[in-house]
C-alpha cells in the first residue's frame, strides 16, 4: 500500500523505482569493486570480502526481481568502472570498500528518501544497515581514525 | 570506457539529498506545509507523534553514554567518539521535530559497573537502533532517510562496541 502522504505528492511507484535503479546501479558497482578489493587483500582477509560481495551479490538480485516484478527493465553493471585511487596495498583494498559501502549507503538513503511503500522501506532501512557495519569492519582495517559514522549515507551538516 | 567508480545513486549528489531534506525540516520545523513546500513532506499526526517518541529514544541512548561512563570510566575515553555521534544525532532528531520535550524516562541510571558495562551500554544502542528502524518504516521522505540513517549508525556502534 502506498504511502498516505504520496496521494497528492511526489512520492509514488516512479519515485520510488528511480531510486531502487540508483542503487541497483550501486550495487553492480560495488560488486564490481570488491573484485578488485579481493585481489588486493592477504588471504585471512579474503573472507570479508567474499561475505561483502555476496551481500551485495544478494541485494542487487533482490532489487532486480522487485523492479522485475513492477515491469521495470533493471539496470545493468557497466562494462567496467574507473578506481578512485590505485589499489596497491590491501589498507588501499580497505579503503576502496569504504568508498564501495558508503556509496551504496547513499543509494540505500536516497531509497528512504523516495519510497512510496513501507516494505520498500523496510527493505531500504535493513540494507542500509547492513551496509554500515560492514563498512565499521573496512575503515578499522583501512586505518581510519573514526571507523563509525553518525549519519550514514546523508551528508554531514 | 570506464565509468567512474562512485557507487553512489547517478544523478544525484549527496547535496540534492541535504538540499531535499533541508526543505522537509524547514516543512517541520514552521509546522505548516507553505505552498512552495514539497507536497511530499507533509507530514500526519501519527507520524509527527512516532517522531517524537524517537526523539526520547535517542535521549536515553545519550543518557546510557553518560551512565555508562560514570560507571566504567575507561570506558568513558573509549567510546567518547561515539557519544559525540549519539549527540549529533539528537540533535538532528529534534530540529525534525521540534515539538518534542525532553523525556523525563530518558534517564539512564542502571548501568551496571565494569566488567558488565560494556555489554549494558552495547543493549541500549543496540535496542534504539532497532526503535529507529522501525520507526523509520511508518515515516516517508526526508524523516525516513533520517531516521534510517541514524539506525544504522547506531547499528555501526553496535558493531564496534562488540
Amino acid at each position: 500500500m502506498a504511502d498516505e502522504t504520496s496521494g497528492s505528492g511526489t512520492l509514488d511507484e516512479a519515485t520510488e523505482n528511480a531510486a531502487l535503479a540508483e542503487v541497483l546501479a550501486a550495487e553492480h558497482t560495488a560488486i564490481w569493486g570488491y573484485g578488485v578489493v579481493g585481489a588486493a587483500l592477504p588471504a585471512e582477509s579474503q573472507a570479508l570480502a567474499s561475505a561483502s560481495e555476496i551481500a551485495h551479490r544478494d541485494a542487487r538480485d533482490r532489487v532486480i526481481t522487485l523492479l522485475a516484478g513492477r515491469g521495470v527493465d533493471p539496470v545493468g553493471a557497466a562494462g567496467g568502472y574507473a578506481l578512485p585511487f590505485p589499489v596497491l596495498s590491501p589498507t588501499d583494498a580497505a579503503a576502496l570498500a569504504v568508498v564501495l559501502e558508503d556509496g551504496v549507503a547513499a543509494a540505500w538513503v536516497r531509497v528512504l528518501d523516495q519510497a512510496a511503500e513501507a516494505g520498500t522501506r523496510e527493505l531500504a532501512v535493513g540494507s542500509l544497515t547492513a551496509t554500515e557495519i560492514r563498512a565499521v569492519g573496512w575503515r578499522g582495517l583501512a586505518g581510519q581514525p573514526t571507523v563509525t559514522s553518525a549519519f550514514p549515507g546523508l551528508p554531514e551538516q | 570506457m570506464s565509468a567512474p567508480l562512485t557507487a553512489g545513486p547517478r544523478g544525484f549528489s549527496r547535496r540534492t539529498l541535504l538540499a531535499a531534506s533541508a526543505a522537509g525540516l524547514a516543512v517541520l520545523a514552521t509546522g505548516c506545509t507553505s505552498p512552495a513546500a514539497d507536497e511530499r513532506e507533509k507530514v500526519t499526526g501519527r507520524q509527527a507523534d512516532e517522531l517524537s517518541a524517537q526523539v526520547a529514544v535517542q535521549e536515553a541512548v545519550v543518557s546510557a553514554f553518560v551512565a555508562a561512563g560514570a560507571a566504567d570510566p575507561a570506558l568513558a575515553g573509549e567510546v567518547a567518539d561515539l557519544a559525540a555521534q549519539a549527540d549529533a544525532q539528537l540533535a538532528r532528531l529534534r530540529a525534525a521535530a521540534p515539538g518534542s520535550s525532553t523525556s523525563a524516562a530518558a534517564s539512564s541510571a542502571g548501568a551496571p559497573p565494569a566488567p558488565e558495562t560494556r555489554a549494558w551500554l552495547r543493549g541500549q544502542v543496540a535496542t534504539a537502533a532497532a526503535s529507529h528502524a522501525a520507526a523509520c518504516v511508518g515515516q516517508s521522505g526526508a524523516r525516513a532517510a533520517l531516521l534510517g540513517s541514524i539506525a544504522a549508525g547506531l547499528a555501526g556502534q553496535d558493531a564496534r562496541l562488540a
